[in-house]
């Protein structure tokens, strides 16, 4: 009979590995990225696949690793959870530090765990709430000046100057302040322009990029969950670009089914929107890419009815075939699961001319994959208004060799007035700038 | 538990089984009605509550399981009849089912379907074979489980 409860034993320990066990992914992430990236076929989980490495920080002296011909260093340190920056005309950096509002109710048993276990990377640690300006200190070069900017914030994403005013996207509204040149606090508490999606907030992050002439903003609002399973009801307005009038605070879909738009830019010689997209996870490692685009007015590209085009994705009832129809395939592909979290759009920088006409995207780095993908910044060169080639790793070296262990990871990207790249890094807590090995002290 | 040697069941340990073996069957029922209501109405309130439902039914199962696998196969290993032994696999078969279905659970929206229905089906009717294989065990013998 001991063998009887041995076998017993065996088969309950069977099913626990069963429900343990994961794939590793078949492509690699410049195989998927490109405007024709191959897509295999959707896959079912008792457990997603999940490889999370332990936030270790940035050692003294420890660096991200660039690219040859460029060198890196960190002018701001200690920050609470750094995401996007905003190049200010006298070249102040302001950098906004937040995090998730932790609205999102725990609903299923499933969040208890995997918030557990993605807390492990650093992620989730609490923001500040608050935006920091940074100013370059005269000659001595090592870390800029540190100033609170403006404070009291709910987790802000997006930010934009208009004239003398700026923009800050709250997870739930569009935020207004006067700002003078040259000063390094701003007091004044700030006047609502408009509201914006705010309920549960699973994607919380709301990017903002002005129009040209400054009559418009653009907000990239992510989705409410990551394929519907908290309902349809609660996607009002989600997983859309929307537009604000920038003199009435008025509002409307500008395109939809856009999982979660982190990052917004104008290509400079076509004048296009363009966005990156989170897509959705937990139908394979190397489902599905998430991708670079230009954004079209009124247009729809698939969530969450489908993927990449016209794929389907089972996981959503009821279906709509009619909608499906129309959903335009992304321009191009960035890779499955990177993360891309900052867009900068650069024709002219003082890198060398390779990094030249095309878009720099840092890539937040993956949790539903294995191996690791993303947890980088990578250039992709435009032609003519389109990207062309696989991205260009640019910065790396946010973990260690064995997947273990995270340092940092990247998300704000801007080129400040020398024409350097900033990187907001909120793992690490730091803020990076990187030169041209060629131009230095520039 | 400690009395191996005696042929009489510990009156804790079964006074805890009593209690708690009830509380899984209920939950593994109301996890069916569940999945059978968001099958046909896609609400995902239903979806959600099916994953509590089934998570609570395990949960509560540990404790009276463990009892049982120790009365049948150790303690009272000479004392246990037939219908007990195939009420135990019974029971772990339904178990085994309803920890793979637990974690169908965990899938996003309309993926549980129809997967989750088929195993809480497979789960009640187990657990309903094993109450009626109890039942069908002759009274002089059922002394023994219940004592």
């Amino acid at each position: 009979m001991n063998k009887l409860i041995l076998r017993g034993a065996l088969a309950l320990a069977s099913v626990t590995i069963l429900g343990g066990c994961s794939e590793k992914a078949s492509f690699s992430p410049a195989q998927q990225s490109g405007t024709d990236p191959t897509l295999p076929s959707p896959q079912r989980y008792l457990t997603p696949p999940m490889q999370v490495p332990k936030k270790a920080g940035w050692t003294q002296g420890q660096t991200p690793k660039v690219a040859d011909g460029l060198q890196i260093e960190r002018i701001a340190s200690g920050l609470q959870h750094p995401r996007q920056l905003l190049v200010l005309p006298n070249n102040d950096v302001l950098v906004v530090e937040a995090n998730s509002p932790g609205t999102e109710p725990v609903t299923t048993p499933k969040q208890l765990i995997a918030g557990l276990v993605m807390s492990r990377s650093g992620k989730s640690a609490e923001g500040g709430n608050r935006i920091t300006l940074l100013r370059k200190q005269a000659a001595i070069g090592g870390e800029w000046e540190k100033h609170n900017f403006i404070e009291n914030l709910n987790s802000p994403f997006g930010i934009q100057l208009i004239g003398d005013s700026i923009y800050v996207a709250d997870t739930d509204r569009i935020v207004k302040f006067p700002y003078f040149s040259g000063e390094t606090q701003i007091t004044a508490s700030g006047v609502e322009l408009a509201d914006l999606p705010g309920t549960i907030n699973h994607h919380w992050t709301k990017a903002l990029l002005a129009s040209a002439d400054g009559t418009k903003l653009y907000v990239g609002v992510g989705s409410n969950s990551n394929i519907t399973e908290n309902g349809l009801a609660v996607e009002y307005r989600r997983a859309a670009v929307l537009e604000v009038d920038v003199a009435s605070g008025g509002s409307r879909i500008y395109a939809s089914g856009l999982r979660n738009p982190t990052g917004l830019q104008w290509e400079p010689t076509t004048g296009k929107l363009w966005a990156i997209v989170n897509e959705r996870d937990e139908i394979g490692p190397d489902l599905v890419p998430d991708y670079l685009t230009s954004v079209q007015e009124g247009g729809f590209y698939g969530w969450p009815y489908s993927y990449y085009g016209q794929h389907i994705d089972i996981r959503v009832m009821p279906q709509r075939p009619d909608l499906v129809k129309t959903a335009i395939t992304p321009d191009y592909s960035i890779g499955s699961h990177v993360a891309p979290l900052g867009l900068l759009m650069s024709a002219d920088n003082a890198l060398p001319p390779k990094y030249h006409n095309g878009a720099f995207i840092s890539e937040h780095g993956s949790w539903n994959r294995s191996p690791l993908s993303g947890y980088r910044v990578v250039f992709v060169a435009f032609q003519q208004g389109k990207p062309v080639g696989t991205p260009t790793p640019v910065i790396t070296g946010f973990y260690s060799e064995d997947e273990k262990h995270l340092y940092g990871a990247p998300v704000g990207l801007v080129e400040d007035k020398d024409g350097a790249l900033i990187i907001a890094d909120d793992v690490g807590n730091s803020v990076w700038r990187v030169t041209s090995l060629a131009r230095q002290g520039s | 538990m400690n009395s191996v040697a005696r042929s009489d069941r510990s009156v804790v340990a079964t006074a805890i089984y009593g209690l708690l073996n009830p509380i899984p069957f209920g939950f593994f029922v109301a996890t069916l009605i569940f999945d059978i209501v968001y099958a046909n109405t896609a609400v995902i309130m239903y979806a959600k509550s099916a994953d509590w439902l089934i998570t609570l039914g395990l949960l509560f199962a540990v404790i009276p399981r463990l009892i049982n696998l120790v009365q049948v196969w150790i303690t009272s290993r000479q004392f246990s009849t037939r219908y007990e032994r195939l009420d135990f696999w019974l029971n772990l078969l339904a178990i085994v089912a309803a920890i793979f279905n637990a974690f169908v659970h965990t899938r996003d929206a309309y993926e549980v379907v129809p997967t989750s229905i088929w195993l809480s089906v497979f789960t009640v009717i187990l657990l309903s074979i094993a109450h009626i294989v109890t039942a069908l065990q002759p009274a002089s013998k059922r002394e023994h489980v219940h004592e």
